[in-house]
């Protein structure tokens, strides 16, 4: 063999050597976790988080792809721009036509949705588990390839500005929603909603669109969660193969950080022309999702707000009749937590009357201990909860995407439901005095 | 000099390959281009589901998953709106909403606190041949759980002022949901399907509700709610014989007794279309619902019938969609389906249109119908259509709530394996004959027709295919014909 020969022999075994690296470059599991279900958490080298979990009882995957942007990431007077993103993403890419996304998982027998909320975009499929590659296919081309363009962006606005017109006439109270949000969050980021007003929407830009697109839905800034019925191995080269090639995008701008609002009770009120019955909005700002204290907040809630037997609703519907109706629930949004709550009245006198029913059982919930029986009811109904979070493929490739965005690690579930669990009724006194203090938020809401 | 000038092209070639290869957009483009082709779909493992029955006739079925540590159980009683007298429709629906506001040991308080401390959730719904109760829960409870079912379903206590409570608050919920045209116009075509027949007492108003009395409600649940005229359907982790045991022992005490069972005749189908009219004024949209009675479940014949809705209405890809929708841009939109009954079907299409094009929706509504009588499917399209009947069932078993209802209703129906061992097979053998062979044998081109909306813009439309016009207002009550000259 002369040196030409060899020259060309390993020019042959380099070109053979990279091509087979280009196939097989491995991508390594970063985390896992096991029981109740085991799930494997991979990197790829654009930055593209990866979670797999194997559920082969029956033949569906559900694929769910999530991007850490939400209404918190919008600037003033550009709100609403992550939620029109959001429709757009079914409005086509460079290889899916309009509505072909819709179209393909319709024809399989399959399911989808997305959402947009203060802090993440998800989008999700549940589908026959050999239509996998198919929804890889489709959700990488959006990924990669959106059509951003005038007729589009327009179309969905004019959607959008429909859509929020129908919001108002259907809920005569969504104003006070939207203000009571702009008093209890305090920042611009995390007080808006997240449809946007009329007037940002109808000023956004082909070019506001483009740039927020660009900036936020690539692939360090995406997990992609995939739970049901796969192989492994095939599967990590389909999203290798879809997915690897997009390229990464640059830094991702930091999430706002909220300021620390004074430590002072708000009062406000607002007038809803429309609205058939007086009311209230109250509210209370708490520790952090991320935090030890949030655990037995959560277990408040349940307390406070949880199901028939709840200590709000017995006391304002059931035993003193106060209320008409009473809702309300912990929302997160980042890494803030808000207590929130809306009751309909007959009139201000109960409106006031109902105030005071539920200050009173808050000063109960700080001053004397709660009985054990009750404890374990409210963390029964957690418990039950928190378990019907992963008790199909979807809902578990969702609580796999949504928990490992807020956390940025794999979430063990039983060692999590383990800490709620463990809440003492004196852990229950605690964050009630704390949270629950002088710096309430209450709106009123006149009809006129 | 030949030999270097070779390899130096070699050397280019394997260059320039390299860098196409490692080029995104060349290794992208093509694979990107095109919908990749899916692999056949595996074959779906059914649960098994076991049964037995307990000495006073209580069927018991079992399907043992540990997928999550819940229990949900689902009891049916035979005791659905065609069980009430004919003179007191609403009576079954009433019975059963009430059952779960007190028994003889327990208030209505006390249930929602024992539901809650178990982590439950209880829920009751109430159809023309059944009632069902559901009750999902953490499986360390399941002897509270039946203790608590059996109580409610052997020894309620009916009291008054829960009777009250419970009529009003379902007073409400039926004028309320009269304010929605989807409720009004299907309730209106079932009075017309129904018309004297049983299941017609499941269209009552919120008006025959005060004629209730406590003595009636215990007088029909005395008939009705016996073990022998129930089944319960158990998901979790529990095996047969432990449902056995368990269940015998909160629901042995439950006393056998004939009961009266509705006529089982089943309705026939309207052979003429009639037109029914309800007015909402100022309505913006039209809402159209138009069907006929067909076979029951039980006839082999409804597999070509269920994949002959799938192409008809069964999702936005059918013909109604693409034609009222996509194509004439008539409709905001518009689906066909199937109601099971236990002695027959109903067959319907609904859609929402634009109020303006109301007679023309309804004539291509009933021209894709026609067309499903006249001319084969194309291959392709039944092909579709199965591959969606096929790829959507398991969705619709995969948690344990959705699995137990899927039992409870195939043993509610009494549908056999051909509705769950051989459905794919049943659904895979169906071809373009058998379809079109099975849709002339039905009345699906005589349907009951019903429309909502606004009168100013809707009602002068009629005229242009059809000579009267039944109209009634949005309690049911006619009103008087509208005849076009």
């Amino acid at each position: 063999m002369n040196k030409d020969q060899r020259l060309n022999r390993k020019l042959l075994f380099l070109f053979v050597f990279i091509v087979f690296q280009m196939s097989i470059a491995h991508v390594e599991a970063q985390e896992m976790i096991e029981p109740p279900f085991s799930a494997t958490q991979y990197k790829f080298k654009n930055g593209l988080h990866v979670i797999l979990s194997e559920e082969p009882s029956l033949p569906l995957v559900s694929v769910v792809v999530a991007y850490n942007v939400g209404s918190i990431n919008e600037e003033p007077g550009k709100t609403g721009l992550a939620h029109l993103l959001e429709y757009l993403m079914f409005q086509g890419s460079e290889n899916v036509r309009r509505m072909q996304h819709i179209s393909i998982i319709n024809r399989v027998g399959g399911e989808f949705n997305s959402t947009t909320t203060g802090d993440k975009t998800i989008f999700y499929q549940r589908v026959p588990s050999n239509q996998l590659v198919q929804v890889l296919w489709l959700e990488s081309d959006r990924m990669k390839s959106l059509q951003i363009n005038e007729t589009n962006v327009e179309q969905t606005k004019q959607i959008i500005l429909e859509e929020i017109s129908l919001r108002k006439t259907d809920n005569p109270y969504l104003e006070s929603f939207w203000r009571f949000d702009r008093l209890l969050y305090s920042d611009f980021a995390f007080g808006h909603p997240v449809i946007g007003s009329s007037d940002d929407v109808k000023n956004l830009t082909v070019r506001d669109v483009k740039n927020f697109y660009s900036t936020y839905y690539v692939p360090n800034n995406a997990v992609i969660a995939i739970v049901g019925n796969f192989d492994r191995e095939k599967t990590l080269d389909d999203i290798r193969k879809y997915f690897e090639s997009i390229p990464q995008g640059k830094d991702i701008p930091p999430a706002p950080m909220p300021t620390v609002p004074e430590k002072k009770s708000t009062v406000d009120s607002i007038v809803c022309p429309s609205a058939p019955s007086p009311g209230f909005h109250l509210g209370f700002r708490l520790a952090p999702p991320s935090s030890e204290a949030f655990y037995a907040l959560a277990v408040v809630e349940y307390i406070l707000l949880g199901g028939k037997s709840s200590r709000l609703y017995k006391r304002l519907i059931r035993r003193e009749r106060l209320a008409l109706d009473l809702r309300g629930e912990i929302e997160k949004k980042g890494d803030l937590a808000r207590f929130k709550t809306f009751i309909l009245n007959n009139n201000q006198f109960m409106v006031q009357r109902s105030k005071r029913a539920i200050f009173s059982e808050i000063h109960k919930l700080k001053t004397s201990f709660i009985s054990e029986e009750e404890l374990r009811k409210a963390k029964n109904m957690l418990r039950k909860d928190y378990i019907n979070q992963y008790a199909s493929s979807l809902q578990r490739a969702l609580f796999l995407a949504e928990t490992f965005l807020s956390r940025g690690v794999l979430l063990n579930p039983s060692e999590e439901l383990k800490k709620y669990l463990a809440v003492t009724p004196n852990d229950i006194v605690g964050v009630t005095a704390r949270y629950f203090d002088i710096d309430s938020v209450i709106l009123d809401v006149k009809t006129k | 000099m030949k030999t270097r000038s070779c390899t130096k092209t070699m050397a280019h070639f394997l260059l320039a390959s390299l860098i196409i290869l490692a080029s995104p957009l060349f290794s992208q483009e093509r694979f990107r281009r095109t919908p990749p082709v899916p692999e056949p779909l595996s074959r779906l493992m059914l649960p098994e589901v076991q049964s037995t029955s307990l000495y006073n006739g209580l069927t018991i079925w079992v399907i043992q998953e540990n997928k999550v540590p819940l229990v949900s159980i689902r009891v049916i009683v035979y005791a659905g709106e065609s069980a009430s007298p004919d003179s007191l429709p609403g009576l079954a629906t009433l019975a059963a909403n009430t059952l779960s506001r007190g028994t003889s040991d327990l208030s209505s308080a006390q249930i929602e606190e024992i539901i809650e401390s178990v982590g439950g959730s209880l829920s009751t719904s109430i159809q023309c041949d059944h009632a069902l109760f559901s009750l999902t829960f953490l499986e360390e409870y399941l002897d509270q759980a039946l203790s608590l079912l059996s109580s409610m379903l052997i020894e309620p206590a009916f009291l008054k002022r829960e009777i009250d409570s419970t009529r009003t608050l379902m007073y409400y919920d039926l004028v309320e949901k009269s304010q929605t045209a989807d409720f009004l116009a299907k309730r209106q075509m079932h009075r017309l399907l129904f018309d004297n027949h049983t299941y017609a007492k499941s269209t009552y108003n919120e008006d025959v509700l005060k004629y209730l009395t406590q003595r009636d409600l215990v007088q029909f649940f005395l008939n009705m709610y016996r073990p022998n005229n129930a089944h319960i359907v158990l998901t979790g982790n529990i095996d047969l014989q432990t449902a056995y045991a368990k269940v015998g022992r909160f629901f042995g005490r439950w006393q056998r007794s004939e009961t009266e069972t509705a006529s089982l005749i089943p309705p026939e189908p309207m052979t003429k279309t009639r037109v029914c009219f309800i007015d909402l004024p100022e309505a913006t949209d039209a809402t159209i619902t138009l069907g006929n009675v067909i076979i029951p479940p039980t006839d082999p014949d409804i597999f070509p019938l269920i994949v002959m809705n799938q192409v008809l209405g069964g999702t936005p890809n059918s013909r109604l969609f693409m034609n009222l929708r996509e194509s004439k841009g008539y409709a905001y939109n518009v689906f066909s389906n199937i109601e099971f009954y236990k002695n027959c079907s109903v067959f319907f299409v609904q859609a929402k249109v634009k109020p303006e094009v109301v007679e023309s929706s309804i004539q291509e509504i009933l021209n894709e119908i026609r067309l499903l009588t006249r001319t084969k499917i194309p291959s392709p399209e039944i092909e579709q259509a199965k591959s969606y009947l096929i790829g959507n069932f398991p969705l619709q078993i995969e948690t344990v709530d959705d699995l137990t209802l899927r039992v409870a209703q195939h043993k509610a129906f009494d549908l056999g394996d051909e509705h769950w061992k051989n459905y794919y097979e049943n659904i895979m053998l169906i071809t373009s004959d058998n379809v079109l062979e099975t849709a002339r044998e039905i009345s699906l081109k005589t349907p009951a027709v019903v429309v909502v909306g606004d009168s100013s813009i809707i009602l002068n439309q009629f005229g242009r295919f059809i000579k009267e016009v039944d109209i009634f207002n949005k309690k049911g009550i006619f009103l008087g014909t509208y005849k076009f000259d």
